[in-house]
């Protein structure tokens, strides 16, 4: 059961504002899903746990040098919010 | 004017071989067919005509390079999620609705190395969540077989471009089926590489460890071809695999190809309990087809692969809460005219723009990953997909690939999945696994029910072994013999 409580909870951690018919919508969808996904509990512990995914000749690092990028422009361009080369953010320090 | 939609990706490159044809015909054709269907499928959202055109022109210029270019003049389409410079590239949200690529994915810049023609964007689901395309912020895709049902999803508009002759082939991305299924509901060969044989770079991160991307076609052949280009070593994709890409065509079309004698198929039987029976008698007759080739059917033991399905979505949408962090409207996107604080700026650009399916992954893999709960929820998925894998270990040391369905069901009726989340995840119960194990998997189509809706076949191989997967679907292929295509709508 996922209460009311929890989905706001999740909410303001995932940075997302919801109306109230979304809170009500997903303590709802998320209680379906998390109560499906509870199945995993009652599995026994196992000990090998590593995960392998990466290719095992795959190379995890790169070595430490700058590379260009030729569009840098194009990237900011795409920001909501520009002041000549950077992100415009808003105040976050007030000051006196 | 011929429309080329009934043309392959081999029929297009020997037409150019033998000169019966130009790259700038071809796209005139594709641009005509698009004109005219795609405002009923919804599968392309973005066309340049401009640009494709002067592509096209530059390409008549070097016909002599047709021979030499393994994707000389062919068309493609690619799914919205992928990075192609100066397209706009929204992955089906309205929070990327007005982001311009800055830049081209190693698989597209590949593909135009190759000679083929980018001809549009497909809609696919917001960020690849999704098995209908209906969470797409841009309107769901039409089935070409059916227009009141779903394509799958998520790479939905690749696969319907392909199955009604817009493009002969395309990209898609697979996270958890999001290739194979769509390519089984729409009756079109989709591939899901190992994770590490193509790059992901420029590709929009949804779960960076299952992500991949792969190709769609009309023929095996042709979807081996695209496999090939675009596979290999890329030094900007850090999981990428430095293993020798092998020339999947040329072994296609060794005499050995049709034979399936040495290769044993494995089955197993916990994937045929409570099956809808057209798909069963679908996938039964493609095992009489493959022993008929001189295939060996064994029995193999999936016995975890009963919890993929929630592995699958505690791993995804934990790697997605992540990865999705980056929206918060002063990056990206469309930032909120109403906020009070930084916070507030983040959380309502976000919630404004992230569509509802999107906002219940991110919200359960935020939970997942939360303090007291990361242990029992993202650290045991991760046990149970070691678990997952290890059986594939198993099953592949008696077979050289596993065969299942790739969906449980035909196409389904737009809507009618919509308002319970499980039973939408349920589409993907056949593809979920391959992708937690990293493996390779491909469908192809197998049949139509008595709705006259396509089938699919699934075939499940070792890491990195695409060859055997290609092979016996070219072999089952031609066995089979040309199913029926989808109502050829319009075609002059």
């Amino acid at each position: 059961m996922v209460s009311r409580e929890d989905v706001l909870h999740i909410a303001r951690l995932a940075r997302l504002s919801l109306s109230e018919e979304e809170v009500e919508r997903y303590q709802k969808h998320l209680g379906r899903v998390l109560e499906y996904v509870g199945e995993l509990r009652a599995l026994p512990q196992e000990s090998d746990a590593l995960v392998r995914h990466v290719p095992r000749d795959a190379v995890a690092f790169r070595g430490d040098s700058i590379l260009p990028f030729s569009n840098t422009r194009g990237s900011l361009d795409n920001a909501p919010a520009l002041e000549s080369d950077g992100f415009l953010l808003p105040t976050v320090v007030e000051h006196e | 004017m011929t429309t080329f939609r009934k043309a392959g990706v081999q029929d297009l490159l020997e037409g150019y071989q033998r000169k019966e044809f130009k790259p700038s015909e071809v796209v005139s054709g594709t641009m005509a067919a698009i004109t005219q269907l795609n405002p009923e499928l919804n599968a392309l959202l973005e066309t340049r005509s401009e640009e494709v055109s002067a592509r096209a022109k530059d390409l008549d210029a070097r016909m002599g390079e047709a021979s030499k270019l393994p994707l000389f003049g062919v068309p493609i389409a690619i799914k919205d999620n992928i990075l192609v410079r100066g397209w706009k590239t929204t992955a089906g949200s309205k929070a990327l609705q007005n982001y311009v690529s800055p830049y081209t994915g190693t698989c597209v810049e590949r593909m135009e190395a190759a000679g083929a023609i980018v001809i549009g964007k497909a809609n696919c689901d917001e960020f690849a969540m999704g098995s209908s395309n209906e969470n797409s912020a841009y309107g769901p895709v039409k089935n070409p077989w059916d227009s009141t049902r779903v394509t799958g999803g998520s790479s939905g508009g690749s696969a319907a471009a392909v199955a009604a002759g817009l493009v002969p082939g395309a990209l898609g991305t697979d996270t958890g089926g999001s290739i194979r299924q769509p390519a089984s509901l729409c009756g079109v060969v989709g591939l899901k590489p190992t994770y590490g044989r193509v790059s992901r770079y420029g590709v929009i991160a949804f779960a960076s460890s299952l992500d991949q991307v792969g190709p769609f076609g009309r023929s095996v052949w042709d979807t081996a071809r695209l496999l090939e280009v675009i596979s290999g070593y890329d030094a900007k994709d850090a999981t990428s695999s430095r293993g020798v890409v092998p020339r999947y065509t040329e072994a296609l079309a060794l005499p050995s190809a049709d034979s399936l004698r040495n290769i044993n198929i494995g089955i197993a039987p916990e994937w045929m309990e409570g099956l809808d029976p057209e798909v069963k008698k679908s996938f039964d007759a493609a095992i009489e087809t493959a022993k008929g080739l001189g295939a060996k059917i064994v029995e193999v033991k999936l016995p975890h692969a009963k919890y993929a399905l929630s592995v699958y979505y505690l791993i995804a949408a934990s790697e997605a809460s992540s990865n999705l962090a980056r929206y918060d409207g002063v990056h990206y996107g469309t930032r909120s005219k109403k906020w009070d604080s930084l916070e507030e700026l983040y959380s309502r650009s976000r919630g404004e723009t992230l569509g509802r399916e999107v906002k219940l992954r991110i919200m359960l893999g935020t939970y997942a990953l939360s303090a007291g709960y990361y242990d029992a929820f993202y650290g045991k998925a991760n046990q149970v997909r070691r678990l997952i894998q290890r059986d594939f270990d198993e099953a592949f040391s008696k077979c050289h690939c596993v065969a299942a369905p790739t969906s449980p069901t035909t196409a389904f009726r737009l809507g009618e999945k919509m308002e319970d989340p499980l039973t939408m995840y349920l589409s993907d119960i056949f593809t979920l696994p391959v992708n937690l194990a990293g493996l390779p998997g491909l469908s192809v189509p197998s049949g139509v029910d008595s709705k006259k809706l396509p089938i699919g076949l699934q075939l499940i191989g070792r890491l990195f072994d695409e060859s055997s997967l290609l092979q016996v679907a070219h072999a089952y292929e031609k066995a089979r013999g040309p199913l029926s295509h989808p109502p050829w709508k319009g075609d002059r």
